[in-house]
């Protein structure tokens, strides 16, 4: 008995040395050789339009210079397989994904900087997207491919019916949201409308981030550069308290926002939209296909978001290129990353009704009208260049996203609560999670 | 639950038997003279074998790493660093962990004594061997097969906050309502709880109905002789009887209630106001939205002591009460 328990620890043991990876110096250069092929991981769903996009442009890529890329689409747990292979030093040489991955990523050394002049065209990126892929020591870490920003989507036929015009303002907004809520625009007799479609969930910081659009536009901010790449928190700022009342009266006093708002994510509430049970949505040119369909393209139109107290500043989002560290063909990468923001690279990934890469092009000389001659997308287009604005790249944006969504959740679920108090709250937690990512100012 | 163990136990036995080991194991019991009990030491370990292996890779090791990871800031490209306590300071010090804690304990102990209750309400109702009860108990037992995504999307549905939502339309006919269910701070938790109950009620009934043919029908038959009406009877009889069941069901439900996640992040994912927000889903947001393993796997461990402890203090008040 005694010595089949060794047997046993033994067995453990063998199996534990067995398991544990060797780990090596990290981030080492390896040997160059400009034949070996890109390895590319583009976050979109496998076997979706999204990988088609990529593997068109990746085509296009390998006929313009002769480089070979070799693209993976992997849409769950991105994140978690890029650790697996950062454990096994292996990473892929290039990732498209979301701009805001970029403080994460960076700080966990994953991303080599990029040379700016050695990328072809980067001086054709439009300003606030170079910017977006800047770390917060100002050094370059990713290059953008495509963007987005936030317009307006209106019911047309309820406009029209209740005789309203395009708003110009927030006082237009307000009015055309309670209009929506209370005047039967869908008329049939029953008070079933709402004016304004909105995902309040806090799941991945939703609330947080529909609030941005106003909070921006009324001049506020979550968090506020102090000079030297620190931060300090924002949110009891004059304008930020004032653009979080203005968002909640539309909410407890107009009631003009769909019912249930605080625990829906997305899905639902572009159903409340499609359905005819809203009336306004704040949203990304990504829904258009999706409610040409649903909904009927001359049901609602596409409009800029009304100028706020401040100015229309909206959202923007988007892709970056990211050039990922250790790779054994560096210049292949920096083609790639020229490749992808150049003209040619930037009209390849928008071509297509669907399986497009490319939102709205980052290039200033591309103009969006050349290859896609539906307006709707040209103001989507306009809102970017005049209005767009991205969150900052700190080391780890999610934490300041969580809390912002967790408070403006609590402020429109329970209308009983003090504004100015909560958002008092909410920079003291801002305070330490700036703290704690080595940014706060002093 | 017997079915699962025999079943658990049978599987290692039928991988390890077409195996070469096996044969051995069968050339040496075969030789004369050998005594009953002294055979080969490592054969059991040669039978337990497949088993432990699978065990080993997809249980201990990981659980071993997720412990050593639990006292590291985790970046696999640039190495982990060792950060002693500082991730389970995170957690145990993070906004709102308390109250977490606290929503995990009332919502763990709202749904099990409510899904103990009507399971054997249920399980009461379905006793016996009629063909139609066997339809009806599988009709009531549809909640547990259903996944937990469309159960929660369902429940999202009928927990509609307006007047025509489909149980407010309910209460509006008592003159009651409408409730925000789980839009509002002040229901969401009840809400939230009510579909745990809904869904593991019937899960409980099955377990309770195996438990009932256990219970002796003298004793039922003695106790109406002594006069016992209906009430006394259950209460006297049947639940003593089922009291090894009620005891597995609680370990398994008061597991289950502190490792609530799903319901809970689709419902609410923690809101309205913090007012669900539960341990794991606390854990799902520091450790693995921010993407710091380190601190998920601390979140882990913590809640891994506490069902140990839970566990162990539940068998230690069992055995002193069968002393």
């Amino acid at each position: 008995m005694k010595r089949s328990r060794w047997v046993g620890a033994g067995v453990l043991a063998s199996a534990l040395v067995l398991t544990s990876c060797s780990s090596g110096p990290a981030g080492v250069d390896a040997k160059q050789n400009s034949k070996a092929p890109l390895e590319l991981w583009t976050r979109t769903t496998p076997g979706g339009p999204g990988e088609q996009g990529a593997l068109k442009l990746a085509a296009a890529f390998e006929k313009a210079t002769g480089y070979k890329v070799e693209v993976t689409a992997i849409f769950d747990d991105f994140e978690t397989k890029l650790q697996q292979r950062a454990a096994q030093k292996k990473l892929p040489d290039i990732v498209m994904n979301d701009v805001t991955q970029l403080g994460a990523m960076h700080s966990q050394g994953l991303l080599r900087e990029i040379d700016l002049d050695r990328i072809k065209d980067s001086g054709q990126i439009i300003g606030q997207g170079l910017d977006s892929g800047k770390s917060v020591d100002g050094k370059q870490y990713g290059l953008p491919y495509s963007a987005q920003a936030s317009a307006l989507l209106i019911r047309k036929d309820w406009r029209q019916k209740l005789k309203l015009d395009v708003p110009q303002n927030w006082d237009d907004f307000a009015a055309m949201a309670k209009a929506f809520t209370t005047q039967d625009p869908d008329g049939d007799g029953k008070k079933n409308t709402a004016g304004l479609a909105a995902p309040l969930s806090t799941k991945r910081g939703y609330a947080s981030w529909y609030f941005s659009n106003f909070l921006w536009a009324a001049g506020g901010d979550f968090i506020a550069e102090a000079g030297k790449g620190t931060y300090k928190p924002a949110m009891t700022s004059e304008a930020s308290v004032k653009a979080m009342q203005w968002f909640r009266d539309l909410g407890c006093k107009d009631k003009a926002i769909q019912p249930g708002a605080v625990t829906m994510d997305t899905p639902p509430t572009n159903e409340t939209f499609e359905a005819g049970r809203t009336g306004m949505f704040v949203v990304g040119p990504y829904l258009l296909p999706r409610f040409d369909e649903t909904l009927g393209k001359d049901k609602y139109e596409v409009v800029p978001m009304p100028k706020g107290p401040k100015d229309a500043t909206v959202l923007a989002e988007g892709g970056s290129v990211y050039l990922m560290a250790g790779s054994d063909n560096q210049a292949g990468q920096d083609a790639f990353a020229g490749f992808a923001v150049s003209a040619e690279g930037q009209k390849t990934g928008m071509a297509g009704a669907t399986g497009y890469t490319v939102q709205l092009p980052v290039n200033k000389t591309v103009d969006v009208s050349q290859v896609r001659t539906d307006p709707r997308w040209k103001t989507y287009a306009q809102a970017y260049e005049d209005s767009g604005r991205y969150a900052p790249s700190i080391p780890n944006w999610t934490p300041v996203r969580q809390a912002t969504a967790d408070t403006v959740n609590a402020l429109m679920a329970d209308c009983g609560l003090n504004t100015e108090a909560k958002l008092g709250e909410l920079d003291k937690q801002l305070a330490d999670i700036l703290k704690e990512q080595g940014i706060a100012a002093s | 639950m017997s079915l699962d163990q025999a079943e658990q136990a049978a599987l290692p036995a039928a991988g390890s038997a077409p195996r070469k080991p096996g044969r051995k194991g069968g050339a040496v019991t075969g030789r004369p003279g050998r005594s009953r009990r002294s055979g080969r030491w490592w054969t059991p370990w040669l039978f337990l074998a497949p088993a432990l292996l699978l065990f080993l890779y997809f249980k201990f090791i990981p659980m071993a790493s997720a412990l050593t990871m639990s006292f590291q800031e985790v970046q696999p490209y640039l190495g982990n660093k060792w950060v002693g306590t500082e991730n389970y300071a995170t957690v145990l010090q993070s906004h709102g962990f308390r109250e977490a804690a606290w929503h995990t304990v009332v919502l763990a102990a709202g749904q099990t004594a409510g899904s103990m209750a009507l399971g054997l309400a249920l399980a009461l109702l379905m006793e016996g061997q009629s063909r139609r009860l066997g339809f009806v108990r599988s009709a009531a037992f549809l909640p547990v097969v259903v996944p937990i995504a469309v159960v929660a999307e369902l429940w999202r549905i009928m927990y509609h906050p307006t007047e025509d939502g489909m149980l407010n339309s309910l209460l509006g006919l008592v003159g009651l309502g409408p409730s925000g269910f789980i839009n509002d701070p002040d229901t969401s938790m009840a809400s939230i709880m009510l579909t745990g109950i809904w869904r593991g009620a019937p899960y409980d009934m099955m377990i309770i109905l195996a438990g009932l043919t256990s219970v002796d029908r003298g004793l039922y038959e003695a106790a109406k002789v002594d006069g016992a009406n209906r009430r006394q009877r259950v209460w006297h009889v049947t639940v003593p009887g089922l009291r090894s069941v009620f005891s597995i069901l609680f370990i398994l439900a008061a597991i289950r209630g502190l490792r609530v996640f799903t319901e809970v992040f689709l419902l609410t994912n923690g809101g309205p106001d913090g007012s669900t927000e539960v341990v794991m889903t606390l854990i799902y947001k520091l450790g693995l939205e921010q993407n710091r393993l380190g601190v998920g796997a601390a979140g882990a461990v913590l809640l891994f002591v506490a069902t140990l402890i839970l566990t162990v203090v539940v068998q230690l008040l069992r055995r002193r009460e069968s002393k």
